[in-house]
């Protein structure tokens, strides 16, 4: 849920989910850059980093394309200091519509009303980054 | 919380979202708050969010059950 608060969704949530391009078995190179952060590593794909801040690192993402096709849509946003791709809220939303868990399910009417919200009328959010980039 | 907030954005998303009629007064204000916020006030929302229930250190966690 971390793309969707930053993207407006008024939710909250306990990790950061960053999906990674790597095989399992190249996970040990996410280990070392933890290390080096001063963070540790509580799982093979979860990681406390230095300031507390959990971190789980997803090898796929259900219910959407593949790593490079939602890479393409990704919306680009200035989050401390730096440029972050985020998987759009429309991407999210059919990817909790996928997976159901519980916790999925609970967010859906939030996604759901934020998109909405964010559609109609004058749209606050700012236009992805990328966008400029081009031109 | 309130502080980092941009009052006039707040002011300009909250009007914007009275012509949705289903949203209730809360919920317009949560959702103004949230909209009109940058992504690093919305982080700093939520980062405020999980201190204020005693959720941000790991140790913290522990005691909730969370790994």
């Amino acid at each position: 849920m971390s793309a969707a608060i930053l993207q407006g969704v008024p939710a909250t949530t306990i990790d950061t989910d960053i999906w990674v391009e790597l095989p399992p078995r190249q996970f040990v190179r996410l280990t070392a850059i933890i290390m080096h952060l001063g963070g540790i590593m509580l799982a093979p794909t979860v990681a406390a980093l230095s300031d507390d801040t959990l971190v789980n690192f997803l090898p796929r993402v259900d219910g959407i394309g593949s790593f490079d096709k939602e890479l393409k849509k990704a919306r680009r946003i200035r989050w401390q200091g730096m440029i972050v791709p985020v998987v759009p809220l429309e991407s999210l939303l059919k990817s909790k519509q996928a997976i159901r868990r519980p916790k999925d399910l609970a967010h859906i009417p939030l996604l759901k009303q934020t998109i909405r919200l964010q559609k109609k009328g004058r749209v606050l959010v700012k236009k992805p980054l990328d966008s400029k980039e081009k031109k | 919380m309130l502080a980092s907030m941009n009052k006039k954005k707040f002011a300009a998303e909250f009007r914007r979202l009275k012509k949705f009629r289903n949203l209730s007064e809360d919920e317009r204000v949560l959702f103004a708050m949230s909209l009109s916020a940058t992504p690093d006030e919305r982080w700093e929302r939520h980062e405020g969010f999980l201190k204020s229930h005693g959720l941000f250190t790991r140790s913290e966690r522990k005691a909730f059950g969370f790994r």
